[in-house]
């Protein structure tokens, strides 16, 4: 009466099956396989490689399907040694939106290998690159979130970046980024986007010192 | 008695937060609610007051303490036809669209994870006997899975109480199920209809085995994990799935914040995510 | 009465649109990425869309193309962004947006432009 079954066979796995060995050697060849699953495949099995990071930062620059790329820099991330992070760092400079969003993704998650670098990113020349770097602090799970924020509204001439570390000092600012919001209210006096976040901010860490 | 209070502020900081983590928004109707796991939260912890609490919320790096708090502004019950709006966009919607484009006689395959004690896989089962035509037309492979086996075994036993069950109409609790030690007991032809597996879906090697899944149900459980974990588990189930493949889940979660890899997908009974046609 | 969506990942920049919005007479629903952003544009119907183009999950182009190619009613949009060296504003044109504003917005400005857009004298 039913037409309900049960798994007759193991599924059949066309496209990914791990045949090629799962060495280096092996993994790195299938980066270049014409089907995206053997690719996302090999991406999370290179991990276990210390070397793989230069493989897949060079896959990176012409993957085109949106799954591997995903695989590959949460790989990066896992690897998290200086050729991975530099892989992930160029990927800001993008000018692809998505790409530079992912890779801000999956910077958040890895503080420890991120703190280093973030002052550097913070005095980069290009402004975009200065905000998507605070968009990395908006989850960074660090210490020294509220210092670096206090340090780009002193400091950044950029409007939109001192915007977006206000947008996050109204989160995580305490009464150690007063002084230096008045400040940037004075500064961009005329901007009404910076006066309305700054009093917004000023008002939370007012109020909740109470 | 407590001296802890939560400012306006405090708590338009933490809507704000828990809405970018979770997706969940409170309305301002529910601040009661709210202070009052906030304040049992912060006394759990000794924290001692809101500021200390939400900064080690914010900063913690295992993600426990948010987890902790989702589960309690959430109501994490299991019953059967829980969310039933979905079953209904099974076999109204999703099912149809599916057999629509398939191109063999292959068995249509539903995953249900977690499977925790087996109500919303036998509420599928249910569903496509009762109000789907195409049952008696195409196989169908129901996989349910926890990572739980204790939990997988009552799953199998199939023996559920009156609460449980509460929310079935009497013509279908007496069609599939007798009353046995002051319970409810599910029949054979159900509990062959599912099969019931161990997994843990953050384990690749684990998951490998499962799939081309037409529809995946996964309801209530990413919203317990934190970024990462929730950002992988939807790969894992990208690779476990069919291309055009459905997923559902529950109604207070957004894949918003989970992942990109589906698109959003809306039928007239509910928004769903699909997997797009032309990946691999 | 009118409802427009805003769309942008930062809270406060939510908050200043919706102020202004609100003070104008107008309804503001927010959403804080693309795939919330299309949750909700494909279950209400929106007179206008206020979308940032960098946020995570999914950017204000990547919704924008995904609603354009919906079978719905479709409403106009103003892009917002921040100013750079990047080709945003034809970006942002191609992707189906009518206009396209650089941060941080200036009320009367956001005003004026929603009115235009929404078909309201200015």
């Amino acid at each position: 009466m039913m037409a309900f079954i049960k798994q007759q066979a193991p599924q059949e796995v066309s496209e990914d099956e791990r045949t090629t060995a799962r060495d280096f050697h092996g993994l790195s060849a299938e980066l270049n396989s014409e089907h995206a699953t053997a690719r996302r495949w090999a991406v999370r099995d290179l991990v276990s490689f210390p070397q793989a990071s230069e493989v897949l930062v060079a896959r990176l620059k012409i993957e085109e399907d949106a799954s591997v790329r995903t695989a590959i820099l949460s790989s990066l991330a896992q690897l998290g040694d200086k050729t991975a992070m530099n892989g992930l760092v160029t990927c800001l400079r993008s000018d692809e939106a998505s790409l530079r969003n992912e890779a801000i993704e999956v910077l958040k998650a890895i503080p420890d290998e991120v703190g280093p670098i973030i002052n550097a990113l913070l005095n980069d020349s290009d402004s975009d690159v200065r905000i998507f770097t605070i968009n990395i602090l908006e989850s960074l799970r660090h210490e020294h979130v509220e210092q670096w924020l206090m340090s780009v509204i002193d400091n950044d001439d950029q409007v939109n970046v001192c915007a977006t570390a206000v947008d996050l000092l109204s989160e995580v600012g305490s009464e150690l980024s007063v002084q230096s919001l008045m400040n940037l209210k004075q500064r961009f006096a005329n901007e009404p986007y910076i006066c309305f976040s700054v009093d917004l901010a000023l008002k939370r860490i007012q109020q909740g010192e109470h | 008695m407590t001296s802890i209070t939560i400012s306006e502020e405090d708590f338009s900081k933490f809507k704000e937060f828990f809405y970018r983590k979770t997706g969940m928004q409170f309305e301002n109707s529910k601040r009661y609610f709210v202070d009052k796991r906030l304040i049992e939260r912060i006394e759990a912890t000794n924290s001692g007051s809101f500021r200390s609490y939400f900064v080690m919320l914010r900063f913690e790096t295992t993600g426990e303490e948010l987890q902790k708090l989702v589960n309690l502004m959430t109501v994490n019950e299991t019953y059967f036809f829980r969310e039933e709006y979905q079953f209904k966009c099974l076999v109204d919607s999703i099912l149809p669209e599916i057999v629509r484009k398939k191109t063999d006689d292959s068995p249509i395959r539903i995953w249900s994870v977690p499977s925790s004690s087996g109500e919303e896989a036998y509420s599928i089962a249910i569903y496509l006997l009762e109000h789907w035509s195409g049952i008696d037309r195409w196989d169908v492979e129901i996989i349910s899975s926890d990572i739980d086996t204790e939990i997988i075994s009552q799953a199998k036993k199939g023996h559920y109480s009156p609460r449980s069950v509460q929310n079935l109409p009497d013509k279908i609790l007496h069609k599939y199920f007798t009353y046995k030690n002051e319970g409810y007991q599910i029949c054979r032809d159900l509990q062959q209809a599912v099969e019931f597996t161990r997994v843990n879906i953050m384990e690749p090697l684990e998951v490998r085995s499962y799939r081309n899944m037409d529809v995946i149900f996964c309801r209530n459980l990413l919203i317990y994990f934190d970024d990462v974990s929730r950002r992988y588990a939807a790969e894992m189930f990208f690779d476990a799935m069919k291309a055009g493949g459905f997923v559902c889940l529950g109604h207070s979660e957004s894949m918003s914040r989970i992942s990109s890899l589906f698109r959003v997908c809306k039928f007239p009974e509910a928004i769903v995510y699909q997997k797009p046609l032309e990946s691999r | 009465m009118k409802t427009i969506l805003v769309i942008d990942d930062a809270a406060t920049v939510r908050m200043y649109h919706r102020h202004i919005l609100e003070s104008a007479g107008y309804s503001v629903d927010e959403a804080i990425n693309g795939i919330e952003a299309l949750e909700k544009a494909l279950v209400k119907n929106y007179d206008l869309f206020i979308v940032d183009i960098n946020m995570p999950k999914l950017d204000g182009y990547g919704f924008l193309r995904q609603l354009r190619s919906q079978d719905i009613e479709q409403a106009p949009a103003i892009m917002v962004s921040t100013e750079s060296a990047k080709n945003d504003e034809i970006l942002a044109y191609n992707a189906g947006a009518n206009l396209y504003l650089i941060k941080p917005t200036k009320p009367d400005e956001l005003l004026r432009y929603s009115r235009l857009l929404l078909g309201e004298s200015i």
